[in-house]
């Protein structure tokens, strides 16, 4: 009976501690328009907002910028940035959530937003702050359609995030290839036989991939522009699913086969997200061609600042229109837990929709812009030249669509079937039944 | 209730008096912030781990007004462990990871004393001062850190220019790719894993090694003497006096051996993150993917419950297999 009674006095301090540590419960948010704070704080009253980001010192310079701005025109507001490395990042906002102690403002990206806001972890953007339709005027679709879950609104994008359109290039290895530099490829057969001439052997081993294209995320980009570039679509006409086995889908996993048996551009042994990163490939002189967004274009110029790189555009997989599907990009959203919303969304907004900020948020960290104006800002390629080749296509992105868990997608479905066509382990039909069933169980 | 508070407080009185008091102020005052640090890092985490077990959870999602459960974090009773038994693509992975995981952990056991069992012996032989040269050399690695043996070992495996492939192309054999190529394996066992195997032990078997060495230390030198007086041989001594005597150590190292490769985790995200082809992702690395990558909180404590029931099962049976009712 004694022993019992420790028993039950121990589960009871079990349970206290479990629910202090638990969560705080959400107030309950009006489904309607959200409303302004009941009681915003007086212009003169001291607030601080905490903010969380991703540890990448572009974003981070460039946020601190946006800060020190918004405290000039806010003297009485204080904005508190913390970063985290990029997987704790992840893991410090999902033991955050529950427990209620995130950030008001957090950068996220995207294609993340509407798995966190579906689930109440964020706030809905106040109409008072900047409306859905005014968003819709201000920014490109893509991008600001990650923000948009069920037609509401729960924060604004800083970047348009493009994997396509574009590669790195090795001049040097141009150069040594005996071949024209800037390139000027009018069809993708032309820039696949300068890729041949600067694919290099040591006996069977390849060396130098001329065009490297097996990574996690370039995979999946190229198989979705693929599709659509030929005139098909991915999402089922009705939206309840994925189309995957089509023969939109089977014609780019022929072509993609084709560079690894045909022209032998890329070794998906040697070369793929575990044995050699196609940005480490060529940052290292390994990759002549490398298919990656141009945001690897301004992580190359702060580590590698002695290297000789462009980023140049490459033709279409198919098609006259580079159509091709976007993933959002990084911006601002805000916790449902901040107590003070209205003014986080106003940080949001002031980084994201005021031309210059967002200008400058883009310049640092070498991102596309997602704020139309932006974009179209002559003076823009003056400070990032190596987006050119991004900018034409931006009209043919859409956004890649609100799926159930993105990582998932990318990472466990369309990459280790791609990468297994590649590497002869599964055939095109093997893989793409695969894909199609597993990404169509994510919607169960 | 007050019953209850009575007697707690009658115990607390009969400790707190007498000759035991400084004794029990002692351990209490020793024991507490353990056994706090115990409940809250430790005890509580394993409870809410056991709870999200029965949930469809996922941190994203804000749920039920009572941590979280409930509402868009449902109650699905042992679905997740019946989930476990269909074809879902988390089932699948599930599944391989289990395979690989018992394939590591049954692999390394065996490796891990087949060389450190004669590596002591050979070490014990030598004169006092190499001895503690060569330990101080075996236990080097275990003092490193995991990432940076996996970093180190990534770049010895490295395909164009690490020093396995050097040393292959000198002799005039050709380069393998050991730790992406799905293709390559060794008696029906993916090379990768092989590869992983073998940086593993390079900084596991130091532990193993030490403890060995000092087990040697204490089998008594009579036995040896008296067998040699009876005419064994160096063999039959070590065979039959020797090993026999390292039982209950053999038992310990088995036992930390066992449960360490089935919790391994940093050294696969390194190298493969899991790859190729699933190859070498353990049930750990599958726990990590689901809960930070894939927010499916639920069913990553499910498979943690199913981890901690065979690290359970197979401790529970190497120390029936190997428990001794003797002592020297």
């Amino acid at each position: 009976m004694g022993k019992n009674r420790w028993f039950m006095a121990l589960a009871v301090l079990l349970i206290l501690a479990l629910v202090a540590c638990g969560t705080k419960t959400a107030e309950p948010e009006a489904t309607e328009a959200p409303k302004a704070e009941a009681t915003p704080p007086p212009a003169e009253e001291k607030v601080e907002l905490r903010f969380w980001m991703h540890q990448n010192p572009a974003f981070i310079a460039a946020n601190e910028e946006l800060i020190r701005r918004f405290q000039a025109e806010r003297p009485n507001v204080t904005v508190k940035l913390e970063s985290f490395e990029y997987d704790l990042f992840i893991q410090t906002l999902q033991t955050a959530m529950p427990a209620g102690t995130e950030a008001d403002i957090i950068e996220m990206f995207g294609t993340w937003v509407c798995s966190y806001a579906d689930g109440g972890r964020l706030a809905e953007m106040p109409d008072s702050v900047m409306s859905r339709a005014e968003a819709e005027g201000l920014f490109f679709a893509a991008p600001l359609q990650g923000y948009d879950c069920s037609g509401k609104l729960y924060g604004l994008p800083n970047e348009f995030n493009i994997e396509n359109g574009a590669a790195l290039v090795n001049p040097a290895m141009f150069e040594g290839a005996g071949l024209a530099y800037p390139p000027k490829w009018e069809t993708m057969g032309d820039m696949l036989a300068d890729a041949q001439k600067l694919t290099k052997f040591d006996g069977d081993v390849m060396t130098v991939a001329g065009f490297h294209n097996v990574s996690g995320d370039g995979l999946a980009f190229q198989l979705l522009a693929g599709i659509l570039q030929r005139g098909g679509d991915y999402w089922k006409p009705d939206g309840s699913g994925l189309q995957l086995n089509t023969p939109e889908a089977r014609a780019t996993l022929e072509w993609m086969k084709s560079l690894v048996d045909e022209y032998k551009v890329v070794d998906p042994f040697l070369f793929n997200d575990d044995s050699n990163w196609v940005g480490d490939a060529f940052f290292s002189n390994q990759a002549a061609i490398a298919f990656i967004g141009p945001w690897a274009a301004a992580e190359g110029l702060t580590e590698y600042p002695d290297m000789e790189f462009d980023y140049a555009a490459i033709p279409n997989y198919a098609g006259d229109r580079h159509y091709f599907a976007a993933d959002s990009g990084w911006g601002k959203v805000v916790s449902i837990n901040s107590q003070h919303k209205e003014l986080a969304f106003e940080f949001a907004k002031f980084a994201a929709a005021n031309a210059d900020n967002a200008k400058t948020w883009n310049v640092t960290t070498g991102t596309i812009p997602a704020l139309k104006s932006v974009a179209d800002d002559p003076t823009l390629l003056e400070e990032l030249p190596w987006i050119a080749p991004d900018l034409p296509i931006l009209q043919y992105g859409r956004y890649v669509g609100s799926l159930p868990d993105r990582d998932l997608f990318w990472y466990d479905i369309v990459y280790p079937h791609v990468l297994g066509v590649l590497q002869d382990t599964e055939t095109i039909d093997e893989a793409l039944a695969a894909i199609d069933t597993e990404a169509n169980a994510m919607f169960e | 209730m007050s019953a209850f508070v009575q007697g707690v407080q009658r115990r607390w009185r009969r400790a707190l008096s007498g000759p035991n008091r400084a004794k029990s102020l002692f351990v209490g005052s020793a024991l507490t912030p353990l056994m706090l640090y115990m409940l809250f890092w430790t005890l509580l985490p394993a409870i809410w781990a056991v709870v999200l077990v029965f949930f469809k959870y996922s941190a994203t999602r804000s749920g039920g007004s009572i941590l979280g459960l409930g509402g868009d974090n449902p109650y699905i009773g042992l679905g997740h462990f019946q989930n476990m038994l269909s074809d879902s693509l988390e089932a699948q992975k599930f599944r391989i990871s289990l395979k690989n995981t018992l394939i590591f952990a049954f692999l390394v056991l065996p490796l891990n004393l087949a060389i450190t069992i004669p590596l002591a012996v050979a070490i014990e032989a030598v004169q006092q001062r190499l001895k503690t040269a060569f330990r101080f050399v075996y236990f080097l690695p275990t003092l490193t850190a995991s990432v940076g043996v996996a970093i180190m070992w990534g770049y010895l495996y490295h395909p164009q220019q690490g020093l396995f492939n050097m040393v292959l192309k000198a002799l005039g054999g050709s380069p393998k790719i050991w730790l992406t190529d799905p293709r390559e394996a060794l008696l029906g066992v993916p090379l990768a894993m092989w590869a992983i195997i073998f940086a593993y032990l390079w900084q596991d078997m130091g532990y193993n090694l030490i403890i060995f060495i000092a087990a040697l230390q204490g089998v008594p030198q009579e036995f040896k003497e008296a067998a040699v007086v009876d005419g064994a041989n160096t063999w039959q001594i070590f065979w039959r006096i020797t090993l026999p005597l390292l039982q209950p150590t053999l038992l310990f190292v088995c036992v930390m051996t066992m449960l360490s490769s089935f919790q391994v985790f940093d050294i696969f995200q390194i190298m493969t993150g899991g790859g190729p082809k699933d190859y070498t992702r353990v049930l750990v690395l599958d726990i990590y993917l689901n809960a930070f990558r894939f927010q499916r909180m639920g069913w990553a404590g499910a498979v943690s419950m199913i981890l901690f029931l065979i690290v359970l099962v197979v401790t529970v049976v190497q120390m029936r297999l190997l428990r001794t009712r003797w002592e020297y």
